[in-house]
C-alpha cells in the first residue's frame, strides 16, 4: 500500500507537469482563478463508428460521437431521461395529441454558416423517408403534414397521436440537415452543433472543434479527441498513463478497483438503457412451450450472473425495461426467483426430458462469460446447452438475428424503449402475442399517464410469459481524472453528451 | 541475368494474380452479410436487398471481380463499402505506421541478435555463454503482446515515462514520434531478436567447424580473427533467410501488437475491415501485404547473391 501511495505521488506530480506543459501551450479558455484549466479533453471510447452517417449505417457509435455534438433536433432527451427542448425554444401539443406547434431558436447557423429555419426541418423530416436507411426512418412515420408557420414556427400533424413519436425526435431520426449539407455525410457532417469534425480515423480517433459561432451556451471543453480502444486493457492502461483524461462507459468491470482505490480519479456508476437479453427462440421447437420458457427463468440465477460476469456491477432486471423508463416495474424483478426444483417442475409438467439447446452467442466478452454460467446452472436442471460463439457483427446478424437459425442467443439490447421493437412477431426473439401488440398501439395513443399503465401491462405480460430472460441492465461506470466534472453519470440515449464535462 | 530478371517478374504477377482470386473467392464465402451489417437490426429484409443493390452487391461475382482486378491493376482500390472514404489512402497511411513498427523492430532485432548469436556461439561452453543463452531461449518463449503489456505495465502505467498506446505522426514532434515508437518495437523486437539470435549462434557454430574455418586457424589466426575474416559472411546466408521470413511474419504479426498499443496501422485497419465485411477494403489490404511479401523474398533473394558469389552461377 505504502509503495502504491508513492507511486501515485509520483503521477501526481508528473501530471502537474504535463498539465503546466499543456496549459503554456493552448493558453486561452477559460480565465476564471490564477491558471486556465486546459479545455482540451481526450475521451477512451470502445467501438468506432464504421462511418459518420447515421442516416444509412447502423450502429450505436455513430450517434454517440455526433448526437447533440455535432447535430441537433428540436428536442433532446437529458441525462435522467426526460425531453426538453434544444432547437426548439418551446413547443406546445394540441388537446388530441395530434397537433405540435414548435417555436424555433432565432440565429441558428450549420456549421457551413446556413441559417436554421422552419424550411430547414420541414426538409430534414421529409428527407427522412427517401433518403435513410438505417437507425429507424419508420420512427417519423406518424407525421401527416408539415407545415411551415414562419420563419421560427413550424406545425407538424401526426395521423394518429404517438408518445413515442417525440420521444424517437429527440434521436438520431430528429437530427436537422441543412440541404447544403447533406452531401457527403459519411466524411464531412454539418449540425447545427457546438462542435464540428475535425478529423475521422476509423477504428482510432474522432476529433471535435468547438464551433466560435454556436448558437447556444457553449461546452467548455474547446477540443475534444474520442479515442477508440479495440481492447478494454488497451483503454484502461491510456487512462493510467495520463494518455486519456475519461473513460465515460468502462466494459470490464474487473478493471474498476485499480481506478477506486487511486485518489487520482473519480468513479460513478449511472444507468444506462442497455438490456442484456438472454433471448429464447419463442419460435423454435425447444422453447415454443411456455412453461420451458419459464423453466428457464426460474433455473437461471441472474444475480450469479452478475456477479461472475460484471464482478457484481449492473442491476437484475426481469422485464425490458430500465429504471429510468417510466413503466419500470421493481416488482417483476422477483418473478422468477432462483429456484432449480421449480424449473424441474415445469419441465416435467410440460413432458420435457433430455432437452438439448443450441445457445449462439456473439463473440463480445459480457455474452461468451455469461454463456458458461448459464450453461452450467441449465445443466443443474437437465437442460444441455451447446455454446458456440459467432463473430459479431456479421455472423451473428446473418445466423441469430437474420435466419432465426438458434435456440438461445445472449446480446445486450442498446436502444432505450426497444421493447416495441422486442415484441414484434418477426423479430429474432419470434414472440407472438397481438394482445401485446395492441397495448403498445394504444398506449402510444394514449394520455401519458394511461400511456404508463398501458405499457406496464404489457411489459408484465411479457416477462410472465417469459418472451426472454432480461438478465441485466448494463451500468455506465465511468472513470475520470478527479479535476474533471460533469461527466454523464447515465446513458439514457446513445449519445455521449459532452456539454456538461469541465475542468 | 535478364532472362532471370524477367522470369521473376513473371512469377510476381502471376503469384499476384493467384492471390486475388484466392482472396476474393475466399472473402465472398466468408458469412456475413455487408449490407446487413451497415444497416444493423432495426432494418427490414427489402431495406437490405435495397443496400445490396446500392453497395453492388448483387452484380455477378466474376464482374465484381473484373472490376475490382482490372482497378487494382491501375492502382485504383475503390472507396471503402462502409466509411466511403478512398481506400488507397487510408491503406497508405496505415502501412506507413505499420511500416515503421516492423523496420525500427526489425533493426532493434538485428543489432541485439547478431553480437548475441555470435557471442553465445563462440562462448560456448564457458558459463556466461550459457547465462546468455538461456536469456535468449526466455526470450523466444515470451509471445509478443505479454511483452507489450508488461513493457506497457511498467514504463507507461507505473513509471508514467512512455505513452501507453496510439500513434503520433514525425511531422507533430520528434519526440511524440519516438515516445509512441518505442515500447511497441521494443515489444516486437525484443522477442524476434531473442528468435534470430538462436539462428545466428547456429550459424555461427555450423561455420566453426567448416574446414575453410580449420585451414584459416592453421594459418595462424585466432578463432575471432578467424570467424570475422572468413565464418561470418558465410553465416550470414542461412540467417538472411531466417530475417526474410521474420520481416514477412512480422508485417502480418503486428496485428496483436497493434491491437495492445490501439495503433492505427495495416493489422487494425485489417481486423477492423474484417468485422465491417468491407470486402473491397479487405482485399485491398490482403493484396498489399501479399505484394510485400513478393518484395520481401525478392530483396532477400537478391541479398543472397550479393553476399554469395556461389548463387550467382547458379541462377
Amino acid at each position: 500500500m505504502r509503495s502504491h501511495r508513492r507511486i501515485s505521488s509520483v503521477a501526481v506530480a508528473t501530471a502537474a507537469v504535463i498539465a503546466l506543459a499543456l496549459t503554456g501551450c493552448t493558453g486561452g479558455g477559460n480565465t476564471d482563478g490564477d491558471a486556465a484549466a486546459p479545455t482540451d479533453l481526450s475521451v477512451g471510447l470502445i467501438a468506432s463508428p464504421a462511418s459518420l452517417d447515421f442516416t444509412t449505417t447502423a450502429g450505436g457509435a455513430i450517434p454517440q460521437a455526433l448526437l447533440y455534438n455535432v447535430y441537433e433536433g428540436l428536442v433532446k432527451i437529458n441525462n435522467t431521461g426526460d425531453i426538453e427542448p434544444l432547437l426548439a425554444s418551446d413547443y406546445t401539443v394540441s388537446e388530441d395529441g395530434l397537433v405540435y406547434n414548435f417555436t424555433l431558436h432565432e440565429g441558428v447557423t450549420f456549421s457551413n454558416g446556413s441559417p436554421f429555419t422552419a424550411e430547414t426541418v420541414k426538409f430534414s423530416l421529409e428527407r427522412v423517408a427517401d433518403n435513410w436507411t438505417a437507425n429507424g426512418p419508420g420512427y417519423l412515420s406518424p407525421i401527416s403534414a408539415i407545415t411551415v408557420v414562419s420563419d421560427t414556427e413550424v406545425q407538424i400533424t401526426l395521423s394518429t397521436p404517438s408518445n413515442s413519436w417525440l420521444f424517437n425526435m429527440a434521436g438520431p431520426v430528429g437530427t436537422m440537415f441543412s440541404p447544403d449539407g447533406v452531401d457527403a455525410l459519411a466524411t464531412e457532417p454539418v449540425g447545427t452543433g457546438p462542435y464540428t469534425v475535425t478529423a475521422f480515423s476509423p477504428g482510432t480517433s474522432l476529433d471535435l472543434q468547438l464551433r466560435d459561432d454556436y448558437w447556444g451556451d457553449a461546452p467548455y471543453m474547446t477540443e475534444v479527441e474520442l479515442r477508440y480502444f479495440a481492447d478494454a486493457n488497451a483503454q484502461s492502461n491510456a487512462l493510467l498513463s495520463g494518455d486519456i483524461d475519461v473513460v465515460t462507459q468502462l466494459s470490464q468491470y474487473q478493471l474498476v478497483s485499480q481506478f477506486e482505490s487511486n485518489d487520482d480519479y473519480k468513479v460513478q456508476e449511472g444507468s444506462s438503457t442497455g438490456e442484456v437479453t438472454l433471448t429464447m427462440n419463442n419460435q423454435s421447437a425447444a422453447f415454443a412451450d411456455v412453461r420451458v420458457r419459464q423453466a428457464v427463468m426460474f433455473a437461471v440465477d441472474r444475480q450469479a450472473i452478475v456477479d461472475t460476469v460484471n464482478s457484481g456491477y449492473g442491476t437484475v432486471l426481469g422485464q425490458m425495461a430500465a429504471p429510468t423508463d417510466p413503466w419500470y416495474d421493481p416488482t417483476l424483478v422477483n418473478l422468477y426467483p432462483f429456484d432449480p426444483e421449480r424449473a424441474e417442475a415445469l419441465l416435467a409438467e410440460a413432458g420435457v426430458s433430455d432437452l438439448t439447446v443450441a445457445l449462439k452467442v456473439p463473440n463480445l466478452p459480457y455474452a461468451v462469460a455469461a454463456a458458461q454460467v448459464v450453461q452450467s446452472q441449465l445443466a443443474d436442471v437437465g437442460i444441455t446447452v451447446e455454446t458456440s460463439t459467432l463473430e459479431f457483427p456479421a455472423v451473428w446478424l446473418d445466423e441469430v438475428f437474420t435466419k432465426h437459425d438458434y435456440d438461445m442467443s445472449i446480446i445486450s439490447h442498446n436502444e432505450p424503449r426497444d421493447i416495441t421493437l422486442f415484441a414484434a412477431p418477426t423479430y429474432y426473439a419470434g414472440y407472438n402475442n397481438p394482445d401485446v401488440m395492441s397495448l403498445f398501439a394504444q398506449a402510444d395513443a394514449a394520455d401519458p399517464e394511461t400511456s404508463i399503465d398501458l405499457m406496464k401491462e404489457a411489459t408484465t405480460v411479457m416477462a410472465e410469459e417469459a418472451a426472454a430472460d432480461w438478465l441485466y441492465l448494463i451500468p455506465v461506470v465511468s472513470v475520470a481524472d478527479a479535476d474533471l466534472t460533469g461527466v454523464p453519470l447515465n446513458a439514457p440515449t446513445l449519445s455521449l453528451d459532452l456539454s456538461t464535462i469541465a475542468r | 541475368m535478364a532472362l532471370t530478371l524477367l522470369r521473376r517478374i513473371g512469377v510476381f504477377v502471376a503469384t499476384l494474380l493467384a492471390a486475388s482470386i484466392v482472396t476474393f473467392v475466399l472473402l465472398s464465402i466468408l458469412p456475413g452479410n455487408a449490407a446487413r451489417v451497415a444497416l444493423g437490426i432495426d432494418a427490414t429484409e427489402e431495406q437490405v436487398a435495397a443496400q445490396e443493390i446500392a453497395m453492388g452487391l448483387d452484380r455477378p461475382a466474376l464482374e465484381r471481380y473484373a472490376d475490382w482486378f482490372g482497378h487494382l491493376l491501375v492502382g485504383d482500390f475503390g472507396t471503402s463499402a462502409v466509411s466511403q472514404q478512398e481506400i488507397g489512402p487510408q491503406i497508405g497511411d496505415a502501412l506507413g505506421i505499420t511500416a515503421v513498427l516492423v523496420v525500427s523492430s526489425m533493426l532493434l532485432a538485428v543489432l541485439f541478435a547478431i553480437p548475441m548469436g555470435i557471442l553465445t556461439a563462440i562462448r560456448q561452453r564457458k558459463p556466461d555463454g550459457v547465462i546468455l543463452s538461456g536469456i535468449s531461449q526466455i526470450g523466444v518463449s515470451i509471445p509478443g503482446f505479454l511483452a507489450g503489456m508488461l513493457l506497457v505495465t511498467l514504463f507507461a502505467v507505473t513509471l508514467r515515462w512512455l505513452p501507453a498506446g496510439g500513434w503520433s505522426d514525425p511531422g507533430d514532434g520528434i519526440w511524440d514520434f519516438v515516445s509512441h515508437l518505442i515500447l511497441p518495437a521494443v515489444a516486437l523486437g525484443s522477442v524476434q531478436g531473442a528468435v534470430l539470435s538462436r539462428y545466428v549462434r547456429a550459424a555461427v557454430l555450423e561455420v566453426m567447424r567448416d574446414d575453410f574455418l580449420r585451414t584459416a586457424r592453421a594459418k595462424g589466426l585466432t578463432p575471432a580473427q578467424a570467424l570475422l575474416k572468413h565464418g561470418l559472411r558465410n553465416a550470414a546466408v542461412p540467417v538472411l533467410t531466417v530475417l526474410g521470413v521474420q520481416i514477412a511474419a512480422l508485417l502480418v504479426g503486428t496485428v496483436v501488437i497493434e491491437r495492445v498499443f490501439a495503433i492505427p496501422g495495416l493489422g487494425s485497419l485489417l481486423l477492423d475491415t474484417v468485422a465491417l465485411r468491407d470486402l473491397p477494403s479487405v482485399q485491398g489490404i490482403v493484396m498489399v501485404l501479399v505484394g510485400l511479401v513478393l518484395v520481401i523474398n525478392l530483396l532477400i533473394d537478391i541479398a543472397h547473391t550479393v553476399i554469395d558469389p556461389r548463387l550467382r552461377s547458379a541462377t
